[in-house]
């Protein structure tokens, strides 16, 4: 079945099978690679992907869903200087260990703040830590992911007490 | 010209440097940003178009004999190229690790639901999905065994024939007369613990490519966690040379063990796939392959006595620890000697008498994880210290301190400890941090209403390298490019630890005098020397001796040359920071002494090999030399119990852990906290369920729950007690399973505080709370 969608900017045409989840149609016949298996059931979060700028998980999703939708991994917000503080601070807060969950749980964490900017609502600890539940890192990064995430929001909504 | 090339002497050299320029720094990972932009890639991102796929068949039963392995329905997919079973072995199918009893497919009998039976290779994963379901087992079935302690005593079901026993292995330890202790205590506690199997869940379930060459030697690119052990068991079952051989770990999506034990087997069994069809073959684990086939946490039942007199100190223990090990021993008699050398916990006991067994049942194996054998024991060692505690009257704290191992000590197996036993100052501190004896006493009193307080403290020890006088060995290879830039060459892999992305870096840098960035880390290769496994807390403390060594020859070359160049003393030369002073004439930057260097004829390349040095360990007495330093750590933990629902929250963690050196503070601390939340998780969430045939019921992460945001508390700034080890790289020890050791008795002894009820079984689930705290409810 033909699929039209936007992948980081980019129109694609695929030709893919009826029961084809994204995850497969991005790793498979479009190269990206930041989009990672981890469970193919939709708990660990792995291959999140942003459709329409907000977190969806690519392996819950097939292909033919997403016709006409805007696909966002983390190689197309190379150039988005919000991303950039966000990835900044992850590496400065050792939000990264194995980092085969990073790119996911940086996707969830920039739709967050985005969404927070947006409002110029200031979320609260615990709006931080829900925010990220659904991405599973075994590592343990928690702590230090949500530490990044607050300094990036201090830095323009103000100091958490 | 004195050239200084004996690794003994440079690694004493760094041990005592004091003022560090990025050694004790929390310098930022190198590779984290590559991470972050998905850059970094693992072994699924190394797939090229016309690869082909792979996947395991399963057996479907717990203990059978094959009659016939029929696999034709699965060809009948044109798709569907070949499947692979032990016939095709065309070196040996034996891989067993401690004891020749594993197949890397099943051959004869299959002894687990999940043994790795037959691999089927396909043009798609959706053909190679759907054929797995069609390779059938024609079996006559055998009489299952699943409790430990029932296979020990049967001799009529033998689930490896050849052996005439069901026990795998058989460890002891002795020391002194624990009748004679005991009749000094004044107070015995004796209790039996069982611990539960738990699934490491990294993100990245296993894979691995190999791509044959147009002579069939093979690359393999997999997730493993001994490269050099892969290149091995590859060769063995290909029957190629080792040379043959090329074993790639790239970036790897954790590993916690896991990996050392399955990373070999999937290596090999996607060679044979390549080694056959002479294309190249991406052989994947789905997650449920994944938690089905390979081996988890050991599984325990731990007896336990031990004595103490009024006046506070340990006369005895007297332990029985008995590890379900499943279909096959894997590394199962390396984990029960670890079990038992730690059996006494990190105290001074005059009288010990432990005896372990590894014992198998028809489940998945028992194998390596974050800890290896330690938690479950310690979870029993210190809930008996707060019995005996309470008993006497004493804080627990208190008569932990009071029989606490100093410099000086001996341990259960007679092993005298000379140096590096920080753990007494550690608890002594953390006690004071964490304001443990205002707390213990607040919540004491106030064991009412619905959500009880409490906090507990558990201590663990945890030996560095392999046990008793098991070879082990450090190495590496550096070398230095004519614009400065310094290769550095180790078989340590990267699955999160970070030790080539940190300290490493740190190391050869402040060796070297180089500017940081300068250092580039090649890792995770059978190009590089055979640095041993990246397991054992063992990245850094063992991983980096010989980039010390290696970076220390080196150093001293230069400095040598510079001596003799400039007709100065050596203690006139600086090297430091990408700045080279000589004397109080010559300043050059580190990029133009390298150019000197190399125009002058200074060799700039250098192995650094060392071999630990250890005692010996006599098995028939259960005495001797255990490990060559140990690693310490204090926990102590704050939770919350809701006795209406029985669901146990832990609010606050403090560690304290003397661990050497610390190279990297941050990336220390992050070793620590992931620890901490995989010790919630096995605490309080995970369990393997196995059905009445030995299936794993919950295998997929819906039915498996792991700790999320949600589940991680305040884990307080850890404190360093910087007890140096002789031989560690600037005198930094093993940190990475650390933190998980203490973690089930920490929280088992908060909760215990909380309800004033003991309980000796893990997992701590709101089902198993409820039913103890049902009757406070009323």
């Amino acid at each position: 079945m033909r699929v039209n969608f936007t992948l980081n900017g980019n129109r694609v045409e695929v030709d893919v099978e009826p029961n084809e989840i994204l995850l497969d149609t991005l790793r498979l016949r479009l190269g990206v690679k930041s989009v990672k298996r981890g469970c193919e059931r939709g708990e660990c979060g792995a291959c999140t992907v942003l459709v329409n700028g907000k977190p969806a998980v690519s392996c819950l999703l097939l292909t033919v869903q997403v016709d006409g939708s805007e696909i966002t991994t983390v190689e197309g917000l190379y150039s988005d200087h919000l991303f950039g503080e966000l990835v900044e601070e992850f590496s400065k807060n050792f939000a990264v260990q194995c980092g085969y969950c990073t790119p996911a749980m940086l996707l969830t964490a920039y739709a967050f703040l985005n969404e927070a900017l947006r409002k110029l609502l200031k979320p609260s600890k615990e709006d931080i830590v829900k925010a990220i539940e659904g991405n599973l890192c075994r590592c343990g990064t928690y702590p230090r992911v949500v530490r990044a995430i607050t300094e990036v929001l201090e830095r323009k909504l103000g100091k958490y007490g | 010209m004195i050239v200084v090339e004996d690794p003994r002497t440079l690694i004493r050299r760094w041990l005592s440097a004091e003022s560090c320029i990025v050694v004790g720094k929390s310098i930022e990972r190198s590779d984290s940003l590559e991470k972050a932009l998905g850059r970094a890639r693992f072994v699924e991102d190394y797939l090229e178009e016309g690869y082909l796929f792979a996947r395991l068949a399963l057996a479907k039963a717990p203990h059978a004999r094959i009659k016939k392995i029929d696999y034709s329905k699965a060809l009948e997919d044109p798709k569907v190229l070949r499947v692979f079973t032990y016939r095709d072995i065309p070196g040996e199918n034996q891989v067993g690790y401690a004891v020749p009893d594993q197949p890397l497919l099943a051959e004869g009998k299959v002894r687990y639901y999940g043994e790795a039976v037959a691999v089927v290779v396909g043009k798609d994963p959706d053909s190679v999905n759907s054929a797995v379901e069609n390779v059938f087992l024609e079996i006559e079935p055998l009489p299952a065994l699943f409790d430990p302690l029932e296979a020990m005593e049967r001799g009529d079901i033998l689930i490896h024939e050849s052996l005439g026993s069901n026990i795998a292995f058989r460890t002891k330890v002795r020391k002194g007369d624990v009748e004679e202790g005991f009749s000094k205590a004044d107070v015995v506690v004796e209790n039996t613990y069982r611990t539960h199997h738990q699934e490491h869940v990294y993100l990245e379930p296993e894979a691995a490519l190999a791509i044959p060459d147009l002579e069939n030697r093979m690359t393999v690119i997999a997730t493993i966690q001994y490269p050099h052990l892969g290149q091995k068991i590859v060769s063995k079952v290909l029957g190629l040379p080792s040379s043959y051989i090329k074993i790639i770990a790239p970036y790897i999506g954790g590993g916690f063990g896991g990996k050392d034990d399955e990373g070999p087997l999937v290596a090999a069994r996607a060679a044979l796939a390549a080694y056959h069809l002479r294309r190249p073959v991406l052989l994947y684990y789905t997650r449920e392959d994944s938690i089905q086939t390979h081996p988890k946490r050991e599984a325990t039942v731990i007896k336990y006595k031990s004595g103490a007199s009024k006046d506070g100190k340990l006369t005895a223990i007297e332990v029985t620890i008995i590890h379900d090990s499943g279909a096959y021993a894997n590394r199962g008699p390396f984990i029960l000697w670890r079990a038992t050398m730690h059996a006494s916990g990190p105290y001074y006991v005059p009288n010990a008498k432990v005896d372990g067994y590894c014992v198998y049942t028809n489940k998945v194996p028992q194998g390596s994880f974050r800890g290896f054998g330690n938690p479950s024991v310690q979870f029993a060692a210190e809930s008996q210290m707060d019995q005996l505690a309470e008993k006497l009257g004493l804080d627990p704290v208190e008569f932990r301190l009071n029989n606490m191992l100093r410099v000086g000590s001996d341990t259960i197996t007679g092993q005298v400890l000379t140096s590096s036993v920080g753990i007494h100052e550690a608890l002594k501190k953390l006690s004071a941090v964490s304001n443990w004896r205002v707390k213990r006493l607040e919540y004491s009193e106030r064991r009412t209403g619905r959500t009880r307080r409490g906090i507990g403290v558990a201590v663990a020890w945890h030996g560095n390298s392999t046990s008793r006088a098991v070879p082990d060995w450090s190495n590496s290879y550096i070398h230095i490019s004519r614009d400065g830039s310094v290769n550095v060459y180790t078989g340590i892999v990267e699955m999160g630890q970070g030790s080539p992305s940190s300290s490493h870096r740190q190391l050869v840098s402040e060796i070297l005098g180089c500017p940081i960035d300068k250092v580039k880390v090649v890792f995770g290769t059978t190009d590089a020397p055979d640095t041993g496994a990246t397991h054992a807390s063992r990245g850094t403390s063992v991983g980096a001796i010989g980039i010390v060594v290696a970076a220390g020859r080196i150093r001293s070359r230069l400095e040598s040359f510079l001596s003799e160049y400039y007709n100065v003393q050596r203690e006139e030369i600086k090297i430091s920071d990408g700045v080279v002073i000589v004397g109080n004439k010559i300043k050059m930057s580190w990029e133009e002494l390298v150019a000197l260097a190399y125009s002058k004829g200074v060799d700039l390349s250098a192995t650094g090999y060392f071999f630990l040095p250890k005692g010996t360990f006599d098995d028939d007495a259960g005495r001797g030399f255990a490990y060559p330093a140990f690693s310490f750590i204090a926990i102590i933990v704050e939770v919350e119990v809701d006795i209406y629902t029985g669901r146990v929250k832990v609010l606050e963690v403090h560690p304290a852990l003397a661990i050497g050196r610390v190279i990297n503070p941050d990336a220390v601390k992050t070793q620590v906290e992931g620890a901490i939340i995989q010790g919630i998780g096995y605490t309080l969430m995970e369990k393997l369920v196995f059905a009445d045939d030995g299936r794993i019921v919950n295998d997929n992460l819906t039915d498996y729950v792991i700790p999320t945001s949600h589940e991680t508390p305040v884990i307080r700034n850890a404190i360093f007690v910087e007890d140096v080890w002789d031989y560690g790289p600037f005198g930094a020890k093993g940190v990475g399973e650390m933190a998980f050791i203490p973690m089930p008795a920490a929280i088992a002894n908060a909760v215990s505080h909380a309800l004033g009820v003991r309980i000796t079984e893990l997992p701590l689930t709101p089902e198993k709370v409820y039913s103890i705290t049902k009757q406070l409810v009323g």
